[in-house]
């Protein structure tokens, strides 16, 4: 992104070259802890670990960036923090709950972007799409119209409300994605290269979401391949080499 | 909103999507009563052509078919639900329904609902349009015996459909589900009495839910004979679906959490 003014400004936050080789220890419990993660990929003979003991802390109103070439791992570790994959060994836990422990309040406090444009229905509308997801999300009835308006409006979809997704443009559905991550007010956001289609107004709509989420006391994964500009202003910044997280 | 009715809200949510999406495809309740019109004048004229002592004559054999093909109907949607939940996978849907608090196994039950329930709707058109062109001979007073049974049947179609679901998410593949409506369809007397059966084949009819299903909805709606008590037909129904629902849940979570470990879980 070339814009300057899309990014956010950074906040009080250790600079890049203090950054901690090892992940922050931190007296209070970390929002999103992921704590000594392994995963293999394969069977037998053939298993190799993609994943090598990887802990990461993440405070509340912090925001992490992980980077790393294709194939390094960073979608395999998010995929295991959403609870889609199991780690062969380690724990993730948001606000101390596991995935094992508690799903639904795991998961209430989550909200997730793969990577890719997939995971909409083509005949659903926008609207439709976010009144479904707040129902799933286990959102409080008095507060789902005002949760589906509100992103409607921060990801300035409120025009597109009745159309249905396969009649966007793939920017559009991405917005849809992002506001789909956003509707039920998750805590935790792992995004999984969100920037994929979006325009320079979709950049910044997501980064004042992200922003917004920050301030409120939540806390944000973000991957990308190597190589592409920071979008937002981490306050951890790392790579995923040879399996393992290293800071950048 | 206390837990229970949050989960019915998320689930009845899935029916409403899913009803969304199948009237956007604006033809297609026409041609699939239009499919089953054709099979009940099919069935029509075959009754007239063929001797069916066993049950009691040419009307009777119409009307006992009819129950049969209206209930392979919704036997047949509740067990697609695996071929759901694979299109689910294809768009990389079921991955919202994975990182979602309702869960997988609320999930994919969810996704069971509007096919099973608009093949319920279909089935009740059908059998008003065998009644009124037809000229079946339905009993009224029926009805109430036979919504209930009609219940307890699809509980126990969504169990094994579920079990096909825990099949398909832990490999990949549920083909199964397909010979099993045919064999149902065959050895659970939808188009002919299971007594006609040789006696060693019999024993099958009698360890699945679509033949008490299928025996008691007859019963009700157009005044078939039973071989069993009614009592008796309904209690092995209701201890088909009291057994199959928590296997197939359990089989389900079993499923997910090995795929979630093998790391297949989204694949398809």
């Amino acid at each position: 992104m070339s814009d300057p003014a899309l990014r956010i400004p950074p906040r009080p936050a250790p600079a890049p070259s203090s950054l901690p080789t090892e992940p922050p220890r931190v007296s209070a419990p970390a929002l999103l802890s992921i704590d000594g993660v392994w995963r293999y990929w394969g069977r037998g003979s053939a298993r190799w670990p993609v994943i090598r003991d990887i802990n990461l802390q993440l405070p509340s109103g912090t925001a992490a960036s992980i980077t790393g070439r294709n194939g390094a791992g960073k979608t395999t570790l998010l995929r295991i923090a959403t609870g889609i994959l199991a780690p062969d060994q380690g724990t993730v836990r948001i606000e101390q709950r596991s995935v094992r422990g508690n799903w639904r309040e795991y998961h209430r406090r989550l909200g997730f972007v793969s990577a890719g444009d997939r995971g909409l229905y083509a005949r659903l509308s926008v609207r439709g799409h976010l009144e479904y997801w707040v129902r799933l999300a286990l959102v409080r009835r008095a507060d789902r119209r005002a949760a589906v308006d509100e992103v409607l409006e921060r990801f300035e979809l409120g025009s597109l409300g009745k159309r249905r997704a396969d009649r966007l443009s793939q920017g559009q559905r991405q917005r849809l994605r992002l506001a789909l991550a956003f509707v039920h007010r998750p805590r935790v956001l792992l995004l999984d290269e969100p920037t994929n289609s979006l325009d320079e107004d979709g950049r910044r709509l997501l980064c004042r979401a992200v922003e917004d989420l920050l301030r409120a006391g939540g806390g944000v994964i973000w991957c990308a391949p190597a190589g592409e500009e920071e979008v937002i202003a981490c306050d951890q910044r790392w790579v995923i080499e040879g399996g393992r997280l290293r800071a950048a | 909103m206390t837990l229970l009715p949050s989960y019915l809200v998320a689930m009845w949510a899935t029916v409403r999507r899913d009803a969304a999406i199948f009237v956007s495809y604006r033809l297609r309740t026409v041609s699939q009563i239009l499919g089953l019109l054709f099979s009940l004048t099919t069935f029509y004229y075959v009754a007239r052509l063929v001797r069916p002592d066993a049950v009691g004559g040419h009307d009777r054999y119409f009307a006992f078919v009819v129950v049969g093909i209206v209930t392979v109907a919704v036997l047949g949607a509740a067990l697609n639900t695996s071929q759901n939940v694979r299109l689910e996978l294809m768009q990389g849907n079921f991955e919202r329904m994975l990182v979602s608090p309702v869960g997988p196994a609320a999930g994919v039950i969810s996704l069971a609902l509007f096919p099973v329930l608009y093949a319920s709707v279909v089935a009740v058109v059908v059998l008003l349009v065998a009644v009124g062109i037809f000229s079946i001979p339905l009993s009224v007073a029926g009805v109430p015996v036979a919504l209930l049974v009609a219940g307890l049947a699809t509980l126990a179609f969504i169990a094994v459909g579920m079990a096909f679901v825990a099949l398909l998410i832990a490999f990949k593949s549920a083909s199964g589900a397909t010979w099993f409506i045919s064999g149902m369809s065959l050895l659970g007397g939808a188009y002919f009495p299971v007594k006609l059966f040789p006696g060693w084949l019999r024993w099958v009819s009698q360890v699945q839910p679509f033949t008490p299903s299928v025996d008691l909805l007859r019963h009700a709606l157009v005044g078939a004979r039973l071989v069993e008590p009614v009592w008796l037909e309904v209690l092995k129904l209701g201890a088909f679906t009291a057994v199959l629902m928590p296997i197939s849940m359990v089989m389900v979570w079993l499923a997910v959490q090995w795929s979630r470990r093998r790391g297949t879980i989204t694949e398809y």
